[in-house]
């Protein structure tokens, strides 16, 4: 090997070297001024709010009164103590759930012969496209002690059980079902890049296929876990829509429904909401840092530069077994609420007398389909919300990909920074800082304010801890001597990212582009700020209809979301295994 | 047959609905109508459902097509932090604000170019908080019921009361919710008596959010009466959903809304005429005979079904009681009906 210095190269030479110095941290100063514009300064707005009682762009930050008020009146109230502690129950029930139900689903998926799994795969992604909102108003429709549709069906039945879907043992179960997918997305992918050979080393040494599961597929995927966990309980800490249906009819008061009393009363407490999200901020901030403590120092690359296919465990006549199970859970997460919702779409009004009364079929029709696509808002708002989708996708992807390279694959100063900036837009809960762009864009030269692109940033800086971590795990498992090889034959920095890096990780980029295409039509909170009459958003108007008691055309416009989602979630897919196999071909 | 005896029971069916174009005066000068026509298009705000306010939108245009309106809905705390932000940043994009808070828009007075409308001397004075602001959309308060699940129907606020409508029969508007609880809420503790509040909760109360909520709930059987403001059940009754709606000889507390036209208007004569033709019999029959609102003008165009002017007066809230009551009474009322807030 001959070793080359600065001292022996030509002047050109050591001009492009002196350059390519330079370019390290020009590139870590660009994305902290990015992020800086996306994160901090919003941010910065919050803190403003929270500390004052003053709005930043109306008394400006000349005016700018400190003041604790809000921070001891939000500690002092036994309401938000007891609203934070149903919060953590709820929301840390619903991530253990969904954590076993999504690991349980990405190994089926991906590890075993169970039998029609590429179905499996798609249809238990669905809950994930499903509105906060809409899957709790499908689940008061099932679950309400009084009315709810499995209610009606036990007493036809005879039975005298009823389920009580208006308690916390409901919140935790919808939240479970719910966010089950976020897990599944990080956990699946990680196990689809998995060398099979630790595993298979473990069975000759005579571990049994559960001891090898347990000792040695999930502490191999275990950043993967980590992350879907995070991932799911800081959302779940962020969903207004479930509380709201199932939690209020029982007075089960939470952080975010609180948030929401704040922010749409009159007149509204911002200052006090900008105090209780900042609260929450810190609870997420110990659970970010314990995450990284938790993983540090530990290598979990196991994708090397040697081909493989992902082992596929023969589980025998158990397969039907698992089937079984898979579609026990598609029954309740996505059978059981699509008929509700259904139901409710196409009847007229959401009232049994008994359980005959279902099956009335006057009762029927395309009414609220006919009064949503009759309001001129309908198809502006779709067109609208996949414009803004898809410049999200794109433009959070290209950052997500530079940031989470930045910070997984390289060593360069200021690294660490990037990523605690932009873990930050996790821990806010989307009404506060649906506020806080407002206060910080709306000054924005260039005629930003009111159009589709604004929508676009602010879902961009919104989701980056998403689309960064989904996208981190799939970098972390890309080890590095295939970057090294490629260096090695003389290929750039560029040259490798677009003929290695990219390539490998390209499933993960798919998934992650296509969560936050995903988030971004379902955003509601930064919307709500943002939007103008032209700009309006499906998640804008849904919420109209819900707020206008029409659960019938909630339901109707949520389905044809959802169908919409789904044809984009089938294409994705698509793409997504194509590059898959691309992936493993070149790998 | 619940919808043809609600249609006929609306007395005098819009009479100037059906008028041809030259009544065109009621809504302002001819100059006036050209001058909006030559601006085209205007941006509304509202506070109130987006869905009622497409119709209202709908039913203009079928007057002045030539005028497109826009229209932004939030709900009412997080429309006013907007116009507010927006019009601190020089980009307050609406041409007429429509809300329900009328205590929110008086803080924001300086901001709203005067206006009368020419129908001014109409409307009763106990509705207004300001002569820039006009009650384009009035709200009223009735007594709403399950048909199916309700054999003995309340006839009065202090049915309410009643042992026979106890655990959780029931279904509330929690006190903090806004304007329009707000005003309910007073004119219990006001004309129904101090210990009102303290027998209906003695009852066991399902509490909500928000008024929309609830009227689903009602219409599904989850509650079997509740308290509502008669636009948000109204027109579920006349499509057919199983319930009915009363307003009480006590009396019908009323929210007017104040709706105004912002300095910064860029179609300042399409914004007044907008507001002419809402605020005038034409506009005030169509939302009361479609919308199911009620008026603050002295003189109804039309009454809702049911209303015997004879027997229903309409409460207003005093004002100056109206924000001076308000936090404390409401801290009452958290305490008696068990709400956290």
């Amino acid at each position: 090997m001959t070793v080359t210095t600065a001292a022996g190269l030509p002047a050109t030479r050591e001009r492009a070297f002196s350059a390519r110095r330079l370019i390290a941290p020009l590139w870590v100063g660009g994305l902290l001024i990015l992020l800086t514009f996306l994160v901090l300064y919003p941010l910065l707005m919050l803190v403003f709010g929270a500390l004052s009682d003053s709005n930043p762009v109306i008394d400006g930050f000349g005016k700018f009164r400190p003041a604790l008020t809000h921070f001891s009146q939000v500690l002092a109230n036994e309401n938000v103590r007891l609203a934070f502690f149903n919060a953590l129950v709820a929301c840390g029930g619903g991530t253990a759930l969904a954590v076993f139900i999504g690991l349980f689903f990405s190994w089926i998926v991906v590890r075993t012969n169970t039998p029609f799994r590429g179905f499996i795969a798609g249809a238990s992604m669905i809950p994930l496209f499903v509105p906060p909102l809409v899957a709790g108003v499908a689940w008061s429709i099932l679950g309400s002690p009084k009315t709810g549709l499995l209610n009606i069906v036990l007493k036809w039945m005879g039975i005298d059980f009823r389920f009580d879907f208006y308690s916390m043992t409901g919140l935790i179960l919808v939240f479970g079902f719910y966010y089950a997918p976020y897990v599944y997305m990080f956990t699946a992918s990680a196990l689809r890049n998995m060398d099979p050979s630790l595993e298979e080393a473990a069975e000759v040494s005579g571990a049994s296929a559960f001891t090898t599961l347990f000792t040695v597929t999930f502490p191999l995927i275990a950043p993967a876990i980590l992350a879907g966990t995070l991932l799911s309980f800081v959302v779940m800490l962020g969903i207004y829509g479930v509380p709201a249906a199932l939690g209020a009819p029982a007075n089960i008061s939470v952080l975010t429904t609180y948030i929401f009393k704040l922010t749409a009363w009159s007149p509204p407490l911002y200052n006090t909401a900008a105090a209780v999200a900042i609260l929450l901020m810190f609870v997420t901030a110990i659970l970010v840092w314990a995450q990284q403590r938790i993983l540090s120092g530990k290598s979990f690359a196991t994708v090397a530069g040697k081909a493989f296919r992902p082992r596929s465990l023969n589980l025998g006549p158990w397969r039907w077994f698992t089937f079984g199970l898979a579609l026990v859970y598609l029954f309740i997460v996505v059978i059981l609420p699509t008929i509700a919702l259904t139901i409710a779409a196409f009847r007229r009004f959401l009232f049994f007398k008994d359980f005959d009364a279902v099956f009335d079929s006057k009762a029927y029709g395309l009414m609220h389909f006919n009064a949503v696509f009759d309001n001129p808002l309908t198809m502006l708002s779709i067109w609208n919300t996949l414009k803004v989708g898809a410049i999200t996708a794109v433009l959070g992807g290209i950052l997500a990909f530079a940031i989470g390279y930045t910070v997984t694959r390289t060593n360069v100063k200021g690294r660490r920074a990037i990523d605690l900036v932009s873990t930050i837009p996790i821990a806010i809960p989307g009404l506060v800082i649906g506020v806080a762009y407002l206060w910080a864009w709306i000054g924005l030269p260039g005629g930003l304010y009111g159009t589709i692109w604004i929508l676009a940033l602010a879902f961009v800086a919104r989701f980056i801890p998403d689309t960064v971590k989904a996208l981190s795990t799939s970098f972390m498992q890309i080890h590095k001597e295939l970057e090294e090889a490629a260096w090695i034959s003389g290929r750039g920095m560029l040259s490798t990212i677009a003929t290695i890096v990219l390539p490998l990780a390209r499933p993960g980029v798919v998934a992650s582009m296509t969560l936050l295409f995903v988030l971004a039509v379902r955003e509601l909170g930064s919307s709500l700020f943002l939007y103008t009459s032209d700009s309006t958003v499906m998640a804008v108007l849904l919420l109209d209809y819900y707020e206008g008691g029409n659960t019938g055309k909630t339901a109707a416009f949520s389905l044809v979301q959802t169908v919409i989602l789904g044809v984009l979630l089938g294409i994705t897919n698509w793409l997504s295994r194509g590059s898959a196999q691309g992936a493993a071909r070149s790998g | 047959m619940k919808r043809r005896t609600m249609m006929t029971g609306i007395a005098g069916a819009a009479a100037s609905w059906a008028l041809p174009a030259a009544a065109q005066s009621e809504f302002g000068p001819k100059d006036l109508v050209d001058a909006a026509e030559k601006e085209g298009a205007l941006t509304y705000y509202t506070a109130n459902f987006a869905e009622t306010e497409q119709e209202v939108i709908k039913a203009f245009n079928k007057r002045f097509p030539k005028i497109k309106v826009s229209m932004v809905r939030a709900p009412g705390g997080q429309l006013i932090t907007r116009i507010k932000t927006e019009a601190a940043a020089g980009k307050l994009a609406a041409d007429v604000v429509n809300h329900s808070d009328r205590g929110l828009m008086l803080e924001l007075q300086d901001m709203f170019a005067d206006y009368t409308p020419p129908n001014a001397a109409d409307y009763r004075p106990d509705a207004l908080v300001h002569p820039k602001f006009w009650p384009g959309v009035t709200l009223g308060w009735c007594i709403a019921y399950n048909t199916q699940l309700v054999k003995n129907a309340p006839k009065t606020w202090m049915d309410l009361t009643k042992d026979e409508y106890k655990n959780k029969q029931i279904g509330q508007v929690v006190g903090p919710s806004g304007g329009t609880t707000w005003t309910r809420i007073m004119f219990e503790r006001q004309v129904l008596g101090e210990d009102y509040w303290k027998k209906q909760a003695a009852l066991g109360i399902t509490l909500y959010p928000s008024g929309a909520p609830t009227s689903d709930s009602l219409v599904r059987g989850e509650v079997s009466i509740a308290p509502l403001l008669y636009n948000i059940i109204y027109t579920k009754i006349v499509e057919g959903a199983p319930a009915e709606a009363i307003f009480a000889p006590e009396g019908v507390p009323i929210v007017p809304y104040a709706d105004g036209i912002p300095k910064t208007s860029k179609s300042p004569n399409a914004a007044k005429l907008f507001m002419n033709w809402r605020l005038s019999k034409e506009g005030q029959s169509f939302q009361i005979e479609k919308l199911g609102n009620i008026t603050s003008m002295k003189e109804p165009p039309m009454l809702p079904k049911g209303w015997d002017p004879k027997v229903i007066k309409v409460w207003v809230p005093e004002f100056k009681q109206f924000e001076s009551l308000r936090d404390k009474w409401m801290d009452d009322w958290n305490k008696t009906y068990g709400y956290r807030q």
